[in-house]
């Protein structure tokens, strides 16, 4: 038994060991962005492969912190996103609540049709798009984020609310109805705290998919005051393409909120991915 | 039903549907008629007929020859990425309480970070004059193999290919290890007490109950080959001369760098149309598993 048991240890320190040696295939591109992230531009040239930041020059991050106007564009991306989520949110409970519950003749139709919009890639809509905006003035302005991206976020959304909705019991919102309890009523105070495991997973989903989202913005944007996250990195990394050091700080950055969301809310965010994805 | 009823659902129904269909539904058919015309930009726009469907169909290498670099990316992805996944899933499987999940959060580091950020710290990876592959090469004294890994024409692609791999590494091995973690601990057990070692266990238990969710992956891998844009348009926007080219991107700079805006518009229509024919087709073809329409 006790040599059972020793077998077992070992092979548990060899998986450890195995699956180490691939984190670290998987994040040494990570570490080597802090290390040089901490160096003078002209000590990136050499042969090593890391360097000991002598000393480490945390001026980079002050520096490209306030060229990087980084402030105002984490702005940019929480007011884009965190509308857009609510937006989103919104959306999916009445959509769900309509296209599921509520009986009429087109409301498989309707289902289909706005399920069908996850199979649409984004890119196909950019080079339209650009011109409505453009027709409607909306081009740079923060709606020509915030329409597309609560578009492109509901039919997952959706796809996810009404599968929920299927393990909620009809009589729970069916009875509140007969008490004389009017629709929208029952959508905000029946239908949305029983399917709260679901809307925490739309909710995190829209928000990464916002929150990392380049291309869109790249297209819709030009306004420098408006920028997201994302974009306001590649302009800058453009922008001072010899200043590597700042380029490597302002990237460094950029992950930070992304990391810090996940590390806090990982074991939700994981499990929204696992829903998410099957169908995404 | 009632009248009450029907403007309920009216009310329920309509902001969705107006953002769905200004966003979704009217640029496609705008893309659809901007694909029959010859237009620049914004105005002056002839009618044309079929003429760029006609042209990029019978008479253009470069979208041919992007819908192949997505074919090598969705192969890449199923032959390197998910194998890799799958034995990665299956060890981590074994390990349990804080250390599985230690190893969980890990794995998805990468997956969380902007495409942004990613794609340009691996453009710096590459970079040929102080890049950490080249100096990694040096240090294991493979110092003759370094290489301008994005510049040089026979090497982008391999290059722009491992890195997309690398990036989608986090998504695919969460697939893979939902899909492991849904089988039943009981048929191991069951596997083990008649003697089988860990070899069999794997190819006559865990793979074929995996097969709905490999058929899944495989599918989603292909399609998000084929959707590729991001990692391109920030690594090598398709160069050198078109070599990288993928189709978003590609109908991306016929719009914006050369102003063929009717052309671009048809490369977006048949682009929408291949997208959506092909998960319509995989849909079907998965539809036991639970089909979307």
């Amino acid at each position: 038994m006790s040599i059972l048991a020793l077998q077992h240890r070992l092979a548990e320190g060899l998986i450890v060991v195995l699956l180490f040696l691939f984190a670290l295939l998987q994040l040494f591109p990570l570490v080597w962005l802090v290390d040089f992230s901490l160096l003078k531009s002209g000590d990136f040239f050499g042969s090593e492969v890391l360097k000991w930041p002598d000393p480490p020059q945390f001026q980079n991050y002050v520096i490209a912190w306030e060229r990087g106007r980084i402030p105002l564009f984490l702005l940019n991306s929480l007011l884009v996103c965190g509308v857009s989520v609510a937006v989103t949110l919104y959306l999916a409970l009445t959509l769900s609540y309509a296209l599921k519950r509520l009986q009429w003749r087109l409301s498989k139709f309707f289902l289909i049709v706005i399920l069908l919009g996850m199979m649409i890639p984004i890119h196909t809509t950019l080079l339209p798009n650009f011109i409505v905006f453009s027709l409607l003035g909306i081009r740079d302005n923060y709606f020509s984020l915030i329409i597309p991206y609560v578009a492109f976020s509901m039919p997952l959304a959706v796809f996810i609310m009404t599968g929920f909705l299927e393990s909620v019991p009809k009589s729970l919102d069916e009875s509140a109805i007969i008490d004389g309890c009017g629709y929208f009523a029952v959508v905000f105070k029946i239908i949305m705290p029983v399917t709260k495991p679901a809307l925490v997973t739309i909710m995190i989903l829209t928000f990464i998919s916002c929150w990392n989202e380049f291309i869109m913005a790249a297209t819709y944007l030009s306004n420098e005051d408006l920028k997201t996250l994302p974009f306001a990195i590649y302009k800058f990394t453009n922008q001072f393409g010899a200043d590597y050091s700042l380029q490597f700080a302002v990237m460094v950055m950029g992950t930070i909120p992304s990391l810090a969301l996940y590390f806090i809310f990982n074991k939700q965010i994981i499990k929204g991915i696992m829903v998410g994805a099957v169908k995404g | 039903m009632h009248k009450s009823n029907r403007t309920t659902i009216v009310l329920l129904m309509a902001p969705g549907l107006l953002v769905f269909c200004l966003a979704i539904l009217f640029p496609l058919i705008l893309s659809g008629y901007l694909g029959l015309t010859d237009s620049h930009g914004i105005s002056d726009a002839r009618f044309i007929g079929f003429q760029n469907f006609v042209e990029l169909l019978t008479n253009d290498n470069v979208f041919w020859s992007s819908l192949l670099n997505a074919l090598l990316l969705g192969l890449g992805y199923v032959l390197i990425q998910h194998p890799i996944c799958v034995l990665l899933a299956v060890l981590l499987d074994k390990l349990s309480g804080k250390l599985e999940l230690f190893f969980q959060i890990l794995f998805f580091i990468p997956a969380m970070i902007s495409v942004v950020v990613v794609t340009k710290l691996w453009v710096n990876v590459y970079n040929p004059s102080f890049g950490l592959l080249n100096n990694l090469l040096q240090a294991v004294g493979l110092g003759d193999f370094k290489q301008e890994w994005l510049a040089d024409y026979n090497l982008a692609l391999p290059s722009l290919l491992a890195m997309t791999i690398w990036i989608g590494f986090g998504y695919g091995f969460l697939l893979y290890y939902a899909g492991i973690k849904g089988v039943p601990e009981e048929l191991y057990e069951a596997a083990r007490i008649d003697g089988a070692g860990e070899w069999r266990v794997l190819f006559k238990i865990t793979l074929p109950l995996l097969k709905p969710v490999i058929i899944v992956n495989v599918t989603l891998a292909m399609i998000n080959a084929l959707k590729q844009m991001e990692v391109v348009y920030l690594a090598t926007g398709g160069g050198p001369a078109n070599a990288t080219q993928f189709v978003a991107n590609y109908l991306y700079s016929k719009a914006f760098l050369s102003s063929e805006f009717g052309y671009a518009n048809a490369i977006s229509v048949v682009f929408a149309l291949i997208c959506l024919g092909l998960t319509i087709a995989f849909d079907r073809f998965t539809k036991k598993d639970g089909g979307l329409v």
